[in-house]
Order: C-alpha cells, then structure tokens, then sequence
C-alpha cells in the first residue's frame, strides 16, 4: 500500500500537468475552431500497415533519444541547484567539433564512434566548466553566463561551418561539414525488430538509444547511490547544510557543470552517429532548450525523464500528419507550452502534499506525550505565583518561574502540534 | 527566587512588571485609561510555523506618544511579532488593537493604511535614486512625484529635524542619513506608530546618539515608537517601557528608570531551568582544541572575531557565554572551516588544521550540533536516513566504499531514534515531519555515534521542549565523561553554568572574562555578557 501511494505520488504531478495541458490546448484549438478531438485522433493514429506503425515507433524513439540526453543533462544541474540554461550551445558545439575530428580521422569502427563521443562530451564539459569556474570565482550568476555562452557558441559553430570545418561543396543550398566514414557510424538497432517478429521499417533505429539507457542509469546510480550523488543533492536541497557537512561547494559546482555537460555532449549523438553523419546547417536545434522541459516533466529523475522525453518526441512526431491533415502546427507547439507550464505548477502543488502529508504522519504518537505534562504545569502554578506575592513588586522571581512554565507549555505544544 | 524549573500553568495572563512603582503602568485597563491611550495593543498572540511556535501568548501594551522597547535574545520571536503587526502574516491566535479598536491586516498595505510604519534592520533603498524619489517610490498617490511631493518632504524633515535634501542621491548619503531616509519614508506615508528593527546595529555612537534625537522629536510630534534590540543600555537610554521577549512569549515589562541592565538581562536569558549539576571533574591533561589568536576578519569594521585564544581539554566541557551576535556564529564558522581566519592557528588534537577544509575536519573527528538546524543541520526535505548521512558522508554505516549503503544508514538510523529517543514513524519519514526537539535529538544522535573527539555544541537546546533538552544535557554530560571535549557556545546562563568545567565570556569579538561555574552566579554571568561587569572591576 505505502509502495502504491508514493508510486501515486509520484505520478500525480505529471499526469495531472498533461490532463491540464490537454484541457487548455483544447480550448484554445476550440477558440481557434479546430475540432480537438479531430485533431488527437490524428495525433494517435500511427498509420494502418504494420509497416507504418513500426516507421511511427521509430521516429517517436529516435526523437525521444536526444531529448533523454538532453533532459538528463539539465536534470543533472537542478539536482544540486543550477540551472544549465547553456545546454543548446553545449551540444551544438560539441557536436560540430566532434563531427570535425570524425570526419578528419579513419579509426576502426568502435574506436571512431568512440573518439567522436568523447571529443563531444570533453568540447561540451569544458564550455559548462566555464560557467562553473565563472560561478565560483566571480560569483556570475550561471544562468546569465550560460546563455551569454550558448550565443557565443552559436556563433563559432556557424564560423567553423562556414568557415575551416565546411565540407560541402561551395553554393550547396544546405552546408555542413565533411561526412564521417563509414567507420564512424553507429550501427542501427533494426535487426531487434526481426527478432520480434514485426515488420522492418524503412527508418533505422538509432543504436544510441542503448547508450542513452546506460547513461540513463548510470547517472540514476550515481545520483542516487553513491557519495557523490549524496553531496550533490544535499547541496541541491540545501547549500548551508551541505558546506556544514563538508561538502565543498565550490568544488561540487565545478564537477557538477562539468557532468551536466559531458552529458550535454552526448546530445547530437544519435543524429550525428545514427543519421545525418555531418554537421549540417539544418542540424537539429532547440534540444537544450526542450531538455530544461523534460527535466521538468521527469522531475528531474531519469525514469521520469525519460517518460517526457517520449512524451515529447510523441508530440513531435504528430507534427507532419498534423499538417498533412491540414491543421495548424502549432497546436502541437500550444500543448508542449501548456504542458511545460502545468508542470511548474503541478510539481509545487505536489511537492506541498507530500509535505503536508508527511507533516500529518507524526501528529498521532506525539500527542500523547504533549497531554501528560498538562497535570504537573498546573499543580505547579500555584507555588510560582505563591513565590510571586513574596516577592512584592521586584517580582524577578516569580516572573522567571512563570516563563518557565509558559516556555515548557509552548514546548509541548509545538511536539503535539505538528 | 520561585522554585526553580516549576512549570507555572496559566502564566500569560500577568506578567512581570519590573519597577512597577515608579510608573504604574499597566497591569489593568484602568490604569491605561488614566495614563495616554494605548496606541498598540496585542492580546494573546500566537503564531505557529510548521515545527516551531515562533510567538505564544504574546501580550503587548504600547501607548500613544511613548518610546515602547522589545528586547529578547535573536530568535526570542521577536520579529515574528513585529511580522506580525505590520501584516505580514496573520497570527493563528489573539487580537490586534490600534487605538482601542480591533484590526485585521491583510498584507502591509493594510497596516501603512492603519498608520503603521516599518524601518527594516537592512535598508531597503535604491542608491541611485534620489531622496526624494526613493521616499515617494510605491507611494506616488500620496502627493505625487513633482513639487508638492518635495515640499512634504521638506516639512517632515523639518519637523521632525531630519535634515534631509530631498535631491541627494542616497548613494552619497551616510548610513545615518540613510536611517533617516527610511523613518522619513514611513512618515511620508503617514504612520503614526513607528516600527524600528534593530536600529542601532548599524551605526556608530555618534549615529546612535542622533537617532535617539530624532526619537525624541517623533515622540514630541506625538507619534508612537517601538523599538526593537538586544542592546540593553540602549534601551534603557532611550525608552519609556519595555516588554521583554523570551522564548516566544512576553515575559515581563520593565520600567528602564528603575531596572538595571542587569535585571533586564536576568529577564531576557531566564534563569529558570532546571541546570544538571556536573561536578566531578573528568578533565585530562590531552587538549582536543586549541584556538590561538584567532581572528575572523569582516569586510568592513571590527572583526567579529578578535584573538581567541582557548584551549579544550579531553573530558573538559568549554563554554563560551555572550550576549549573541558578538562573534560566536563566527566562532563556530572558524573552527568548522566554514570562514576562513585572517590570523591565528586552530588545533585538533595535534594537528594544525586551519587549511582543513570542513570534510577534512569533520573526518579528524569534529563533530557539530549547528546553532540553527534547519539551516545547517538538516536537509528538511528529505527521509531521516538521508540526514543520517549528512555530515559523515565518508565512513560506515551509511556509506561503503563511493556507495551510499542504504540498509546500513536507514538501520542506523532506526538505532539512533530507539537509542535516542527520536519520535518519528520510522527512518523513510521526511525530516520535516519532526519536531524540533526530535530533530535536535536526531542531529546529537548522529553526531555522538561518529564518535568525536571534540563536539562542537553551538545552542544545543535552543528551541527544544524542556524534556528533550534535559535529555541532550544527560547525553552531553555522559559524552564528557568518556572523555570528549565539548565546545559549548550559548546563551542559555543555566546551561552554561551546569555543564561547563571552564566558562569564557564572549564580547565584542573577544574573550573578556573567563569563569569558574562553580563560583559564578547567573547575575553576575549576565553583567560580564552585557559589558556591565568586567573582570578588572570586580563587584
């Protein structure tokens, strides 16, 4: 029963910020004189041959994939309470340096795909360690520097594109740079649906999704399991206890940006490896900024994170046949809005009942103790006030004995209270 | 003296009256009505925080045109109360009267519209504005922002002698002037009764001096002020009555004419519990601590801590007495490694450790019971067994190896509440579900099972019901006679004189007076406190 209530807890918040979500994208599509339930239908439907509907699995996956990265990079940071706003310049970076030196080097195949994920998780570490260092030594707060940083990333990507990492021929309409050989792919993961018995679709799932699920719970171990992970969100729950207890803080900043951002790194993977094998102008963008809604949807937990991250690459998805039907877009935009702003509400409301009903949960043995001390403070009373009228108008005495009593009662009441 | 530690039911209805005599103040409503008006009246005033109850039958008389004092100890409740009138929250329990009739404030606005005005401790002004548009910003309605706006500053300032330009940018103003930039804000709107947080803590003597002036020209004009500090000869210097706060309730009132600093800080600290009486002596030779000539260095003024030098032996209970904010936070923070020292050396045991960071210390076997738990002792929000791991992050149970061990930190912590006594359903309930007697059990318990070689115990007791602080004392005194030393700062004069073996005085940054417990009584411990006593003029 206790295992069902927090599971119900747990999920409260969430459920309750997409039902919200639903409602008021439903309205604002009414106002719009789109039917919603016209337009949900659609969303759901993943097409009518086996075919389809494997092709629909695939793209909601391989989507969810980087949004998991993404997600769990951002969740890294507000577990010990920084908010890494720089994730979109992390990766973006990361991945045009990575897609450089794979392109540049030939390596048997295990050890490119290797090279090109560390060079992405070192290029996006050290752009977040800047934040850090910058936090720690300046005391600049990292929100602003890590949003000044994603500009300034942007804009070296599209100068080493443009400029001595282009490989496309000059005047091609979409630049990017040189292709990664063979060797530097990641092989896809469709031999899987063989296996299951269900028709091989044109897509290739991403093989990164496996990498992503070891990342997934390996960063769940090590929040939650290890020492590190115990600094960390002691220092997330509150910085003063967590300097009391030894925890360096300043140094927690800096390993914590700089982890948030290896995890940045892996970011563009899947497409990179998986599909595009270059850097392209047209490279997916905004993964960073989606990431800080996931983490919020998932609560900043890797399982939860991943049910947004497919909750959102769900939504995604419904994007073309939304628009082959011949409905607007943005309706999809308007429920990721409404979604993301129902979480924030929805986990506070959340966090208040969990707070609430563990405030109630030891009223009960309290109580006992709190009445037994009734009889004695008053059998008591009369000898204070006794000792007051022999005092006289100095009264130091008796008004000390009385605070006495009125401090112990206040006392008492404050155990039982709660 | 009343048998000591009796607990005394139905104890807010009357309250002490020091000096009662002289002024006949109050007591009864005839009185009152004979004398000036009540312009502040507060009955029964209690307000609850989820843990804490921060006020408990507070009783308050303050009447028209006088110079009205709260005093306490920090944490007394006595901004809680102040919090309290200005709208900030509403009380759970009692009554508000402004001049006979009851009032409800809903927010701030309601009490400045009620004539209430606050000057917070930390100004609240924009240094790049001007006087005059910092005075008239949130209260453009009143007479504008133009010339009729600059001309009612004008008038306030002279009439009460302000001495304010109201086109001064407030940056080159100084901290006095700014002082006066505040009251001339509450009078802009209109107050009547005016609120003053600490004001002194801020200024210098001559400042102080002046703003006592200003005081005196506010109370002329007819205006109610209420005071608040824990600087009693100030106090004493400046109001016509005080109220005295302590441990959320109002304790007494005074008459600063005929009560001394003395008697004032006897009603302040309490005297009233029961103290444990610890005298076998279990004193080694082997020191655990020595702090020489340490200095803890502000960025600005004095340094809170000023050449400390004392020594705690194995089995030697240390304790530092003071009136608090006189450096003993800052104290703590030093020999925790929480603020680093502009000069001197700490030692543990043998080890120099003034470069240790606070693991590092914490490791070498220092343990720490945070004056304010909340802040640093506890992670509220999460399980008991996850607190049982804060601060020993780094040896068994709780931890094997770069694990955290679950079963082993939440069966120790379930050992810990049976051993304890810590009243909670079981290690998964979230901390804050404790009170705060069973959190401050919780934390002691954790800190003795690591077993230190010197305790760091700064108010162990503050806040918790007197079973629970009977049972922390037990526990300390037991500790002791195994041979740890105990560094124990506080403000609790019982405390200190039961369970002390060496009692250093702490004023203004420096050890003043250092005491024989066994020799000293709480009165004259409260005069070295308050500076009233020293050790070179001995009464």
């Amino acid at each position: 029963m206790n295992v069902l209530r927090k599971i119900g807890l747990a999920l409260f918040a969430p459920v309750l910020a997409v039902v919200v979500a639903v409602v008021i994208s439903s309205a604002v599509m009414a106002a719009l004189q789109v039917d919603p339930f016209e337009v949900f239908a659609v969303m759901v439907d993943f097409g009518d041959t086996p075919s389809q509907q494997v092709t629909a699995l695939v793209v909601i996956l391989n989507r969810a994939v980087p949004l998991f990265l993404a997600g769990l990079a951002v969740a890294i940071a507000f577990r010990m309470g920084l908010f890494n706003i720089g994730v979109e310049g992390q990766y973006r970076l990361a991945t045009i340096l990575a897609a450089g030196v794979g392109a540049a080097v030939a390596l048997p195949g295990p050890l490119h795909v290797l090279l090109i994920v560390v060079v992405a998780m070192a290029v996006a570490a050290i752009w977040a360690g800047i934040v850090a260092v910058l936090k720690v030594t300046r005391g600049v707060s990292e929100v602003i520097s890590s949003i000044m940083l994603n500009v300034i990333a942007l804009g070296i990507a599209s100068f080493l594109l443009t400029g001595p990492l282009r490989g496309s021929p000059e005047g091609a309409s979409i630049i990017a740079t040189a292709e990664i050989p063979e060797s530097g792919w990641m092989p896809s993961l469709n031999g899987v649906f063989g296996l299951l018995g269900l028709a091989t679709p044109p897509r290739q799932l991403y093989g990164f999704l496996l990498v992503a699920v070891v990342v997934g719970a390996v960063i769940a171990v090590l929040l939650n399991r290890t020492r590190f992970g115990f600094d960390l969100r002691a220092a997330g729950l509150s910085p003063s206890a967590a300097s009391a207890s030894g925890v360096d803080s300043r140094g927690m900043v800096v390993k914590t940006m700089l982890l948030s951002g290896a995890v940045a790194g892996l970011i563009g993977m899947p497409d990179l490896l998986g599909s595009t094998h270059a850097y392209t102008t047209d490279f997916t963008s905004g993964l960073g900024f989606l990431g800080i809604a996931v983490a919020l949807l998932g609560r900043n937990k890797p399982v939860g994170i991943a049910l947004g991250a497919l909750l959102f690459a769900f939504l995604d998805r419904s994007l073309v046949p939304l628009q082959i039907q011949d409905f607007p877009a943005s309706v999809v935009t308007i429920i990721q809005g409404t979604i993301v702003l129902a979480v924030v509400v929805a986990n506070e409301i959340a966090r208040r009942v969990a707070r609430r009903s563990a405030e109630r949960g030891s009223a009960a043995p309290a109580v006992v103790a709190g009445d037994g001390s009734t009889g004695p403070g008053q059998a008591a009373s009369g000898a204070a006030s006794d000792g007051g009228a022999a005092d006289g108008g100095v009264g130091t005495g008796a008004g000390v004995s009385r605070s006495a009593g009125a401090g112990q009662r206040s006392d008492e009441r404050q155990e039982s209270g709660l | 003296m009343a048998t000591p530690g009796s607990p005394a039911g139905g104890s807010a209805g009357t309250p002490t009256d020091l000096g009662k005599g002289a002024t006949g103040a109050h007591g009864e409503d005839g009185s009152a009505a004979a004398g000036a008006p009540l312009a502040v009246e507060l009955r029964g005033i209690t307000k609850r925080f989820p843990g804490v109850v921060a006020n408990k039958d507070i009783e308050l008389r303050v009447r028209r045109g006088e110079v009205h004092a709260i005093v306490g100890e920090n944490g007394a409740g006595k901004s809680t109360l102040m919090k309290t009138l200005y709208g900030m929250h509403r009380p759970d329990e009692g009554s508000i009267l402004l001049h006979g009739r009851e009032v409800h404030f809903k927010s701030p606005a309601d009490a400045i519209a009620a004539g209430i005005g606050m000057v917070h401790q930390h100004f609240m002004l924009a240094d790049y504005l001007t006087v005059l548009e910092n005075v008239v910003l949130g209260a453009e309605k009143a007479h504008g922002i133009g010339a009729e706006a600059r001309r009612r500053i004008r008038e306030i300032s002279d009439a009460y002698a302000l001495g304010l330009d109201p086109d001064v940018l407030v940056e080159d103003l100084g901290v006095g002037d700014r002082q006066r930039v505040e009251i001339a804000k509450v009078l802009y709107r209109g107050a009547t009764t005016l609120i003053l947080d600490e004001p002194t803590a801020v200024l210098v003597p001559q400042e102080v001096d002046e703003l006592f002036g200003n005081l005196a020209e506010l109370k002329r004009e007819g205006l109610t002020v209420i005071f608040i500090s824990h600087k009693l000869d100030e106090v004493r210097k400046v109001a016509d009555s005080i109220t005295v706060i302590r441990r959320g309730t109002t304790v007494g009132t005074a008459d600063p004419k005929t009560t001394t600093a003395r008697q004032l800080a006897e009603l302040m600290v309490g005297t009233e519990l029961p103290s444990p009486e610890i005298r076998t002596s279990t004193v080694r030779e082997t020191p655990v601590l020595q702090l020489r000539d340490v200095t803890v260095a502000a960025p600005t003024g004095r340094p809170p801590v000023d050449d400390v030098t004392l020594t705690v032996r194995e089995g030697e209970v240390v304790g530092i007495a003071g009136v608090e904010g006189n450096g003993q936070a800052e104290l703590v923070d030093a020999v925790m490694g929480l603020r680093a020292l502009a000069a001197g050396t700490v030692l543990l045991g043998p080890d120099d450790i003034t470069a240790w960071s606070t693991r590092a210390r914490r490791d070498a076997g220092l343990g720490f019971i945070p004056e304010d738990r909340h802040r640093q002792g506890m992670l509220l929000e999460a399980p008991l067994w996850e607190n049982r791991i804060l601060g020993h992050q780094t040896r068994p149970p709780a931890v094997k190896g770069p694990f955290i061990d679950r079963r082993g930190a939440r069966t120790d912590t379930a050992r810990i509440m049976r051993d304890y006594d810590v009243r909670a359903p079981g290690p998964d309930t979230l901390a804050v579900a404790l009170s705060g007697g069973n959190q401050q059990k919780l934390i002691v318990g954790r800190e003795m099972s690591a077993a230190p070689r010197l305790l760091l115990a700064a108010h162990p007791t503050r806040g918790v019901d007197v079973g629970a602080q009977g049972a922390i004392w037990r526990l300390l005194e037991e500790a002791r006679a195994e041979g740890m030393g105990i560094l124990l700062i506080s403000a609790d004069l019982d405390e200190l004189i039961g369970l002390s073996d060496t009692l250093h005085v702490m004023l203004r940054g420096r050890l003043v007076a250092t005491l024989d417990p066994s020799a000293v009584t709480p009165e004259e411990l409260g005069g070295y406190m308050t500076g009233a006593r020293t050790t070179a003029g001995a009464a």
